[in-house]
């Protein structure tokens, strides 16, 4: 992998984490949020290839690789039983109901 | 370079499209082509088994629910952008992107896919940190949602 192939990556991959901040902070119900936080799991994704040729052991890559893909996937899932609970709760998706955070221990 | 080079401005340009799009499905659609596209460019460098994970994992299985999802809640939303915050973003990855062309990285040749060596005393306690937050997201999750039935329940 040659030095101009990994400055296409990281730019196209900064471009994109750009893209998924600016719909995050651009919206207004929380579908669009998830739509967003995907996008940037993306752009994660994308950063994470030059790791194969920036580190000796390729195996401990793959390692990272795999944990980031199910740890993302872990994440997004609580976030769409979260959107669902939300909907049934508020009887919509706008972030704007959402005015607390956290959970009572 | 230029298939790299195309495939890249692709996924930067669905990502595009994500944000000026104001119907959440079409967002959705073009999320999911956007993954495909990351996705693509493990499978140019021979990177097979991160491209099924990411194609199989986020667009199979995240992907079709977001796009349930925003089909079931498809409405156009206004914007509350400041778009103020864009240049200190674009100003850090422009420093970001200019550090990592300067560095100079080792070049190799074609990436062997090679589990195994992974699982060493060393990443087992990573993994097992990773079964731990797993275990715990899920009861989180459980907790929600018997919370909600409870409360339905004293409702009714």
């Amino acid at each position: 992998m040659q030095a101009t192939d990994i400055s296409i990556i990281y730019a196209a991959s900064f471009a994109i984490l750009l893209i998924g901040y600016l719909t995050a902070i651009s919206s207004k119900d929380v579908i669009r949020l998830l739509i967003s936080l995907e996008l940037m799991f993306g752009a994660v994704f994308m950063s994470l290839l030059p790791l194969f040729s920036a580190i000796s052991n390729a195996p401990a890559a793959f390692g990272i690789a795999i944990l980031t893909i199910f740890t993302s996937s872990g994440e997004l899932l609580v976030l769409i039983y979260a959107i669902i609970t939300l909907d049934r709760q508020k009887k919509n998706i706008y972030t704007s109901s959402v005015t607390i955070g956290g959970d009572k221990l | 370079m230029l298939l790299l080079s195309a495939l890249a401005c692709t996924a930067v340009l669905t990502s595009l499209v994500v944000l000026l799009t104001r119907d959440n499905f079409y967002a959705s659609m073009f999320m999911s082509a956007a993954m495909i596209m990351v996705a693509t460019i493990y499978a140019l460098f021979d990177l097979q088994p991160v491209f099924v994970l990411i194609v199989f994992i986020f667009v199979g299985a995240l992907g079709i629910v977001t796009v349930a999802l925003a089909a079931t809640y498809r409405f156009a939303p206004g914007r509350q952008i400041s778009w103020l915050w864009a240049l200190p973003v674009v100003i850090t990855a422009l420093i970001l992107a200019f550090s990592v062309y300067a560095t100079q990285l080792a070049p190799l040749g074609k990436i062997q896919f090679a589990l195994q060596g992974f699982i060493t005393p060393e990443y087992l306690l990573l993994i097992i940190f990773l079964t731990s937050l797993t275990v715990l997201l899920l009861l989180s999750v459980l907790k929600m949602g018997l919370k909600y039935k409870d409360e339905e329940g004293g409702e009714s």
